[in-house]
């Protein structure tokens, strides 16, 4: 009876103390001021990979609906097509090299082989090479390219093939070998896919693909003996269509900056370099991993044999199968099979590790 | 006929529930944490008004709350209980805004005392000319923070008991005993200082 007393004097005074007429939340003012939020609930949480439960429920999820060990592979690929050509080819310039005149002799290329060097870090810490099973992934290059028949890309650690990834353009099939397990990855290019790849195997389109691109001409330097015109570049435009090919939650292809030099005399590349930011995404398992990417071109128009872009897989070798692949996901999701951007040489790691738990238990029994 | 699906897509957000506007959320649906942001903001602003008792400084700390919320959600494990996960994430925010601001106020008062005696800044001792607020104000803070906690939800923007539950994982019986025992010593404390005369 008393608190009913006091409510009446109470209430009307905490009602003008606290009472308030509130605006609606306006969730898109919230977004604007919280950029990283935003993108955060725009990309999904997936990326962030902190709930193991969470993360493998969405790896599930992605697995089953987004054919991502396709899309992985394809990655991979696209980004080794990508660095055969990355080179800028846009305007004209007034110093030794006339940038229309490389684009021109560019497109004239048919085949061509590369070599290089292609490593793996950590952001932050350039010479902390990324090991995986043992290996360092610090591989020594090895391109064929031909604008009929498509591109191979071999990966040596320490003159060992370690990975050969083959592209065929005509039969539009993409195998990818991994000598040291015996085990291949083979796979027929989605439509959409295909075509990407034709756009990114040709010079012609590369050329009109980077031509958009920004560039500086840092001036002139002799490389393996050679006059050459270097040219800076830092912009991920001409990865645009990587982009909007790969989810993101597949590739996320954060920041890119390179050089290219460009002989005086032959008007052609000598050499490029590129610096790759790539974010947590599947190709990395989740992973944050800076790329490094070194060719050399030696050859040029040369006689390269149709066999060399052969997608039959070697017959002792065994298909890695998506149930594999499922298998291995929820337990060595950050183990890291990312080296590669691919599963399936971490797959190998845990059936390696089922055989060693499987050993121990009998020598138990 | 529709399909399940359809009928599902064409549910309105506002009739979703929690949870599940929480797992679309993480699925990549930010107009689903947008309608979480809606259905919770007011209650936030309430709980840190309730911690900071400073009206503007509630509003930050309830955007700051939300945004802390979407950056933690994919730890949120219940995601039932988004309610009382997300008060209790601003009554954090809400305590550290209030330890700045304390740490601000002291560098300004002996700013103040170094530069000799002067009028006390009305901007940290609240509005000196209603004294009756000030006094509701002391008493209010005087409160403990669970009961001051309840008043300021239930007068700000006159939540409903259904709501508060929501928001504070309480029963509502609970919570109307927490409003009560609130107001009997919110009741003694204003009049020992001649309220209610």
């Amino acid at each position: 009876m008393r608190q009913n007393d006091d409510n009446r004097w109470l209430n009307p005074l905490l009602e003008q103390h606290i009472g308030r007429e509130p605006g609606e939340f306006d969730f898109a003012a919230w977004t604007r001021d919280h950029p990283d939020e935003a993108r955060l609930l725009h990309r999904g949480y997936e990326h962030t990979g902190r709930n193991t439960k969470t993360r493998t429920l969405v790896v599930w999820r992605i697995l089953m609906e987004s054919k991502v060990t396709r899309y992985s592979a394809v990655a991979v690929v696209l980004l080794a097509l990508t660095l055969v050509l990355l080179n800028p080819f846009g305007g004209s310039g007034n110093g030794g090299v006339v940038l229309a005149d490389v684009q021109k002799k560019v497109a004239a290329i048919e085949t061509m082989i590369l070599r290089g060097t292609k490593t793996f870090t950590y952001p932050g810490e350039p010479d902390r090479v990324f090991e995986f099973d043992g290996t360092k992934c610090k591989f020594d290059l090895l391109k064929y390219h031909s604008t009929r028949h498509g591109l191979v890309e071999e990966g040596y650690v320490e003159g060992q093939l370690f990975y050969r990834i083959t592209l065929n353009i005509p039969q539009k099939q993409t195998l990818i070998l991994f000598p040291k397990y015996r085990k291949y990855l083979k796979f027929a290019s989605m439509d959409a896919l295909a075509k990407a790849m034709e756009i990114f195997g040709t010079p012609n389109s590369i050329v009109s693909l980077l031509l958009g691109g920004n560039h500086e001409r840092l001036g002139r330097e002799e490389i393996d003996g050679i006059e050459a015109e270097v040219f800076a570049f830092q912009d991920t435009e001409p990865f645009a269509p990587i982009k909007e090919l790969l989810p993101k939650t597949v590739f996320d292809l954060q920041a890119f900056k390179g050089k290219v030099w460009i002989g005086i005399d032959e008007q052609l590349p000598v050499r490029v370099e590129g610096d790759l930011t790539i974010g947590k995404s599947f190709m990395t398992m989740f992973r944050d991993l800076n790329l490094h990417e070194v060719n050399t071109f030696s050859d040029y128009n040369i006689e390269l044999d149709e066999a060399v872009f052969d997608t039959t897989p070697p017959e002792d070798y065994t298909e890695l199968t998506l149930t594999d692949i499922l298998k291995f996901v929820p337990t060595q999701a950050k183990a890291g099979a990312a080296a590669l951007g691919i599963f399936p040489v971490g797959l190998v790691v845990w059936r390696k590790r089922n055989k060693v738990k499987r050993a121990k238990a009998l020598q138990r029994q | 006929m529709q399909s399940g699906s359809v009928q599902y897509k064409i549910r309105r957000m506002k009739d979703l529930d929690d949870s599940t506007l929480v797992r679309r959320a993480l699925q990549a649906d930010p107009e689903s944490f947008g309608e979480l942001c809606r259905r919770y903001y007011h209650s936030l602003v309430a709980i840190a008004d309730s911690v900071l008792l400073d009206h503007h400084l509630a509003e930050d700390a309830a955007q700051e709350t939300l945004a802390a919320a979407c950056r933690e959600l994919d730890r949120l494990k219940t995601p039932e209980r988004f309610g009382p996960w997300i008060a209790s994430i601003c009554r954090n925010v809400a305590r550290d805004m209030r330890r700045d601001s304390q740490k601000q106020r002291r560098c300004v008062e002996r700013s103040l005392a170094d530069d000799g005696p002067g009028e006390p800044d009305d901007h940290w001792r609240g509005e000196r000319d209603d004294e009756r607020r000030v006094v509701l104000a002391e008493a209010l803070a005087r409160l403990p923070e669970p009961l001051r906690e309840v008043l300021f939800l239930r007068f700000y923007n006159e939540m409903s008991y259904r709501q508060m539950a929501q928001v504070l994982g309480a029963t509502e019986q609970v919570i109307d005993g927490r409003i009560r025992r609130a107001k009997k010593k919110l009741a003694i404390l204003l009049k020992n200082a001649g309220f209610g005369r």
